[in-house]
């Protein structure tokens, strides 16, 4: 007996005893029908041919292992960056199960959502009772200040009409007439959750300002946009907003509903824009985005409402942080203070001290289109070069604008972009193109399994590391981090590379 | 024909409790709690049947529908495969609005042909969701043409979230097992000690902590059903002499299908826990001997019985003494909802509560047998409902699953994961004592003593 109650083994040394592995092996032979070890070996070397790659990139009907999310995900984010929002999915119920199993792994803090839980019955007939039944019992439970409404694919197909529903509920007195219920149309069969985030946002929206006359002051909105790093990213910004002295509102911040105390209270909802903040939005100056893609409805809006609008792509690094501040002291007349002159100043010398080390070390980058964007800006300013710039939820345009980018760079003439492929398409090109390291979420774990190119995550979602959210990657703090980040994972690598006492350890230096 | 599909999973002769409803009650299903829009809500068939199959690790599962089922939830279930990773890879249509105007038929059989030339996977399952299901996608056919086509199986799964709960979608997995799968094989021999173990999906490899047991036995593991499965095991399934059903009601429609079918009786039980382990290796040797194995099978049992079970308690008693009186809250599903009361009662511990939103009547019954009439049986607990519990101090410990876990932190509770996301398994003798020892651990972690105390600064009274 491997396993033996005299000293328990856990899971990762238990099954590699020898009787297991026999257990195993006697199962494998008895009913896996199995190919014998060279043909597995032979198509496993096939898989990563030129003639592979080609089949595999003329797939057309089969996504697999896609890096994309659908869009109520990005609406249930979205609200939850609301004070005392209730997301609440109308819907099947079993999509809002995986909204929250979602959120949670990855911030792993309590998430909030409910569904109005239609069932058979409900996709024959329609949604309306699921509706009227789902805000009075989500009003009555939870207690909260607002309930914003997205759909589930089911809801869609049926084409139950929100803004009809949520009326006819307020009349069968679900909630109080008066109740906030901002609702938008979130239909997973497009897009993805960075579409969800901007649907619902424009919905949160629409519903404040609608009625509303506009009175032009000095404030400027900011709008972060869908990130994983959301935690440690809006707290930073309000840290360098504050230092500029900016009057801002940030629009959607749910930073602290994602990163709560444990001090013994439990808080179903904490902090975000308040509904009083998000009513004066209206009056700001102007409105930027942090996100592009995320946000492109509502920015739109903003300017039908005569705010000026700016957008960025998820801001990494000196430059792109250069371009937040001086866009914010564009919109505001605020100057640039000494304080953040420093903080590049120390950017610039941690990238200047450490410049060997990424210089020329190749990179595929994979998440969504703000990101691989922002990223990819980063690497180059450090020496790095892109190879593969990948979002399964990238479009045409945004593939042409990455091109722009890479141009721009003699570091990123080598790179090219994938919109709207998958992680198995990343998988062939790794294994026809490969480069040295790989940054996107924990799914390119198995990548790093199957190609050998070492995993930096940083993007959304990370199941597999913990509390990285809490720290920043936008701002000169932030570039820091994605920093030491990146120079971890290269110098661990050169170690391991290295650490054979008497083969390969020649250059095992401690000062590296 | 959803409809009639659906009906059907609900009629359990086997089930005292089905059998006492009317036809009326019948039809509103084995959960006892309808739905409740607005409320926050567990997982749906779809998710219940896919947990179901694809612990089959040499098959590909193919998720036909938008990116929302499969884009939210791919790979989350820690269950081990010794061979094949395959099942891991995530597999969908990722439909468009296109699709849903001019019908998914034609994507998915493209979809399929994909996935057999670039895996040639043992079999393909390919679930149905909510959308290609209300825009009437014929899924059967479909399968039927790509399966002759490519010549490998194709079986759809009909179990769109919208029918209804997690299990309801586990007992349709079961259903499809049995019309398309168990018994279109046959296995390259037989021996009279041929079991198959129901509902056990081999989390977190537990199900590897009893098969060196039943090794011992010379007892054979013929399918398991679907902890570590191969297609082809589970196709050969038939031929087993007796099965064991561990996850409870979800699947004893499929044992008492079988039963009816092959012959092959059935017994529930669970490897949770001393007394349940023995009680089911007792079991499975009784009714292996009925069926006309040698009767020495018995002896050896109880034999090996003995030796396991000393010893376990004499790694386990030190701990009695740490965690007798400690009480517990568990709020779990299903089989686990009765199966882990005993184990901790044995082991001293006082449970406070355990839910049941997962289980069937008979799962709640056999808790009320376990924890007496008092028993507080929890439905849904809402999270402030939980909170209050917790903060309230009504329990030293909460042993559940992940979307529960950053709650009872808030509260400054301890909490152990039982659920998919656990990386320790609890099966059988030794999967006791780590679980004693895991919750062990988690009582009496130094970090407590930071959670609970205020900043040295502060002198208010807080929780202890």
């Amino acid at each position: 007996m491997p396993q033996s109650a005299e000293a328990i083994k856990d899971h990762v040394s238990l099954f590699r005893e020898p009787e297991y592995k026999e257990m195993l092996r006697e199962k494998r032979i008895n009913f896996e029908c199995p190919h014998p070890e060279e043909t597995v070996r032979e198509i496993s070397a096939w898989t990563k041919t030129e003639d592979y790659r080609e089949k595999n990139f003329s797939r057309k009907s089969l996504v697999i292992n896609p890096a994309k999310s659908c869009q109520p995900l990005g609406a249930v984010f979205c609200g939850a960056g609301f004070d005392g929002a209730l997301s609440f999915v109308h819907g099947s119920q079993g999509c809002v199960a995986y909204y929250r199993s979602h959120l949670s792994r990855h911030f792993k803090e309590p998430t909030s959502a409910v569904s109005s839980s239609m069932t058979e019955d409900a996709a024959v007939f329609g949604g309306l009772n699921n509706m009227i039944d789902g805000l009075a019992n989500a009003y009555a439970l939870y207690e909260p200040k607002m309930i914003a409404v997205s759909t589930t694919c089911m809801a869609e197909v049926i084409g139950d009409d929100l803004h009809a529903f949520i009326a006819n509920a307020k009349d069968k007195g679900s909630v109080p007439k008066e109740f906030d219920v901002p609702f938008a149309h979130t239909p997973a069969f497009q897009g993805s959750h960075i579409n969800g985030y901007d649907n619902m946002l424009l919905g949160i929206l629409t519903h404040f300002w609608q009625n509303m006359e506009r009175n032009p002051g000095g404030s400027i909105n900011i709008i972060p946009g869908f990130d994983g790093f959301c935690v440690g990213n809006i707290r930073e910004l309000k840290r360098v907003l504050d230092l500029m002295e900016v009057e801002y509102t940030i629009v959607c911040d749910p930073s602290d509903v994602f990163d709560t105390p444990s001090d013994g209270t439990f808080r179903m909802y904490d902090g975000g824009t308040t509904i009083y903040d998000s009513k004066a939005a209206l009056n700001a100056k102007a409105t930027l985005s942090m996100q592009e893609y995320c946000t492109k409805k509502t920015l739109a809006f903003a300017k039908e409402k005569h705010q000026e609008t700016a957008s960025l792509h998820y801001p990494i690094g000196v430059e792109a942080t250069d371009e937040f501040l001086m866009t914010v002291s564009e919109l505001t007349g605020k100057s640039i203070p000494d304080a953040l002159v420093r903080e590049r100043g120390r950017l610039v010398d941690a990238l200047a001290d450490s410049m060997s080390i990424a210089h020329g070390k190749t990179f595929a980058v994979f998440g969504d289109p703000d990101f691989v964007y922002g990223m990819c800006r980063f690497l180059m300013e450090m020496g790095a070069e892109p190879r593969h710039a990948l979002a399964t939820n990238g479009t045409k345009p945004w593939a042409k604008k990455m091109k722009a980018l890479l141009e721009s760079s003699p570091y990123g003439q080598d790179c090219e972009v994938w919109p709207g492929c998958d992680l198995w398409h990343l998988r062939s090109l790794l294994n026809t193109a490969p480069v040295d390291f790989q940054i996107g979420s924990s799914y390119g774990k198995y990548l790093e399994r199957d190609t050998g190119t070492p995993l930096i995550r940083l993007a959304f979602p990370i199941f597999d590391r913990h509390h990285h959210h809490r720290f920043p990657t936008w701002g000169y703090q932030g570039g820091l981090q994605v920093l030491v980040r990146i120079l971890d994972k290269i110098l661990d690598r050169l170690d391991d590379d290295t650490n054979e006492a008497g083969v390969t350890d020649i250059s095992f230096d401690l000062t590296r | 024909m959803l409809k009639q599909w659906i009906a059907e999973a609900f009629n359990e002769p086997d089930c005292d409790t089905n059998r006492a409803k009317s036809t009326k009650d019948r039809k509103q299903g084995c959960s006892s709690r309808a739905l409740t829009p607005g409320a926050a809500a567990g997982g749906c068939a779809f998710d219940g049947a896919k947990i179901a199959l694809q612990p089959i690790t040499d098959a590909a599962h193919l998720v036909h529908g938008p990116i929302a089922c499969e884009g939210n939830s791919w790979n989350t279930r820690n269950v081990a495969s010794s061979g094949s990773q395959l099942f891991r890879t995530s597999f969908t249509t990722d439909m468009s609005e296109q699709d849903i105007i001019h019908g998914g038929e034609k994507r998915l059989f493209r979809a399929i042909r994909e996935v057999a030339e670039h895996y040639r996977p043992a079999a393909i399952f390919v679930y149905i969701t909510c959308v290609p299901s209300m825009i009437g996608d014929d899924v059967d056919a479909v399968c039927k043409a790509a399966a002759e086509r490519f010549d490998v199986p194709v079986i759809p799964v009909n179990a769109p979230g919208f029918v209804g709960s997690k299990n309801l979608g586990n007992k349709l997995a079961g259903q499809v097992l049995l019309d398309r799968v168990v018994g279109t094989r046959e296995p390259s021999r037989r021996t009279p000690f041929d079991i198959n173990i129901i509902g056990e999906y081999n989390v977190a490899g537990e199900m590897w902590m009893v098969l060196p047991l039943l090794d011992r036995l010379g007892i054979r593991v013929l399918a398991s059903i679907t902890g570590d499965a191969r297609y082809h095991e589970v196709a050969c399934a038939h031929r087993a002499r007796v099965n064991m059903v561990v996850c409870s009601q979800a699947m004893v429609s499929f044992a008492r299908s079988m039963r009816e079918k092959y012959g092959i009786p059935y017994f529930e039980g669970s490897f949770y826990g001393i007394s349940d382990t023995s009680a089911a290796l007792h079991e499975i040797a009784r009714l292996l001997v009925e069926q006309g194995a040698p009767a020495d099978v018995i002896q050896r049992t109880e034999a090996l019985i003995k030796a396991e079970e000393d010893a376990a308690w004499r790694q386990i008693m030190p701990y009695q003494e740490r965690l007798s009186g400690k009480r517990v809250l568990l709020y779990t599903g299903g089989v686990k909802s009765w199966s882990v009361v005993s184990a901790l009662q044995e082991i001293g511990m006082t449970v406070v509560g355990t839910s049941v939103r997962k289980s069937t009547d008979a799962d709640k019954s056999r808790i009320k047998t376990l924890m007496g009439e008092d028993a507080t049986l929890f439905g849904q607990i809402p999270a402030k409902e939980l909170y209050r519990m917790l903060a309230d101090g009504e329990a030293d410990i909460l042993i559940s699953g992940g979307r529960t876990q950053f709650t009872a932190l808030k509260t400054k509770t301890p909490w152990l994961d039982i659920n998919q996301e656990r990386h320790h398994a609890y099966a059988g003798y030794d999967g006791m004592v780590a679980f004693v020892r895991q919750i062990d651990a988690t009582l009496h972690h130094p970090v407590w003593r930071q959670v609970r105390s205020p900043a040295p600064w502060e002198n208010s009274g807080d929780r202890q």
